[in-house]
């Protein structure tokens, strides 16, 4: 069973070389938007804060 | 203590979506200042310690009007973050300063360029587009920032292209995109094949990497998990205490965890209320929620969901109100929903990147 339940896990970290490039484009983009760790956020990044995402902008809540 | 609470100032809305799941949509059942100074009384102490978020929800909130909406806010600390969500279509130069002057961060609901929006209709059934843009041109003549959620009802190929395309010049800086759900009272069928999907999301993934500069809800989860399965942190992302995010009804009714269940009574569950804040305070109402039978039983299919599911660690466990509407229970776990914009995302993103 657990082999099964990591099977996604495992598929992203062999994808790993195609990945890492896309997730630099992430990076860049949120420095870009200004909402990196420390940026000085505008008033919607405020909405980006992935702790205080509103209503259906929640991803989810759901407990560990 | 929640990060966030949902306020329906009313349950009207001037528009009638086929796909929309409210059920009161056509009644105009105005929350009371009671209701906001209540809510107010328990939000004012927890925003002392931590960001907190009023979130205003319908119906429309602005068809309760800008004086009833000032009345509402009234009681709340100026450190409160007010939020709305509108379909934009009452959206004038008036309501622009209103939300100058009351700090509110605004979220539209457009669906994309028109023939995508065919189901935003008046309740005359003429379309809703006109009035929609003419709203958010005001928003942006203002200056004003914006947020944007899209329903996509046919996911598939050759769609999510354009609809990046129309976001990137309409101007929004977030964009959600919500794959058309079957709950409250929309009982269409959400059933997709599961290629169709995946190429949304993977088209989706592609054209925003041409241009990424709008925070794209679904894009920015799906990297991030990826991201931390790759550093091996995965196992720290998924919050470890549920956010009960309370839905205040107009009434003061409090629905937790899923505001789809508000308005809603079943033979089993009774009405999904844990109370109103009119008689005991939010914080009281908060503090043992997996009391509730059907909390419980969600907490057990979230457990049911860890234990059979390899995409937990990315989604958490399915929204409630998808678990309830899809399978008449709140135990079970994979549902439509998952699959549409759980599981077929990340598997979209993978497709990206594999040059699938």
């Amino acid at each position: 069973m657990s082999e099964e339940l990591d099977r996604v896990t495992t598929r992203i970290r062999e994808a790993h070389a195609e990945l890492t490039p896309l997730l630099k484009v992430a990076r860049d983009a949120r420095i870009g938007r200004a909402e990196a760790a420390g940026a000085d956020s505008s008033a919607v990044c405020a909405w980006n804060h992935f702790e205080n995402i509103p209503t259906f902008f929640n991803w989810n809540n759901r407990p560990r | 203590m929640p990060s966030y609470v949902v306020m329906q100032p009313t349950t009207l809305c001037n528009l009638d979506c086929s796909y929309c799941y409210l059920p009161l949509r056509a009644a105009d059942h105005r929350m009371s200042p009671e209701v906001s100074r209540a809510v107010a009384a328990d939000v004012n102490r927890w925003v002392t310690g931590q960001r907190f978020s009023v979130v205003w929800h319908g119906g429309e909130p602005m068809a309760a009007g800008r004086e009833h909406l000032a009345r509402l806010m009234e009681p709340f600390a100026p450190e409160v973050e007010h939020h709305l969500q509108t379909n934009a279509t009452l959206i004038d130069d008036a309501w622009c300063d209103f939300f100058r002057a009351h700090n509110v961060r605004v979220s539209v609901s457009i669906d994309g360029p028109e023939r995508h929006d065919e189901a935003r209709r008046t309740r005359g059934g003429l379309s809703g587009y006109p009035r929609i843009i003419k709203g958010i041109t005001t928003l942006r003549r203002h200056g004003l920032p914006f947020a944007a959620l899209c329903v996509v009802s046919s996911p598939g190929p050759a769609v999510a292209k354009d609809l990046y395309a129309f976001f990137l010049d309409l101007g929004c800086e977030v964009l959600g995109i919500n794959i058309e759900e079957r709950e409250g009272v929309n009982e269409r069928d959400n059933r997709h094949a599961a290629a169709d999907v995946r190429a949304f999301w993977a088209e989706l993934t592609s054209a925003w990497r041409d241009d990424p500069s709008i925070h794209v809800r679904e894009i920015e989860w799906s990297l991030r998990y990826v991201s931390a399965v790759l550093d091996r942190t995965d196992g720290d992302l998924l919050p470890r205490r549920l956010d009960p995010i309370p839905t205040v009804g107009y009434d003061g009714s409090v629905v937790l965890l899923s505001p789809e269940l508000a308005g809603f009574t079943h033979d089993r569950y009774g009405d999904f209320a844990s109370g109103n804040v009119l008689t005991t305070p939010l914080a009281t109402l908060l503090r043992e929620p997996a009391a509730l039978p059907w909390v419980s039983e969600f907490v057990t299919g979230v457990e049911n969901c860890r234990a059979t599911c390899p995409y937990f660690g990315f989604c958490g466990g399915g929204h409630a109100a998808n678990r309830f509407f899809e399978h008449g229970r709140f135990d079970g776990t994979e549902t439509e929903h998952c699959r549409n914009s759980k599981i077929n995302l990340l598997e979209g993103v993978l497709d990206h990147v594999r040059g699938a």
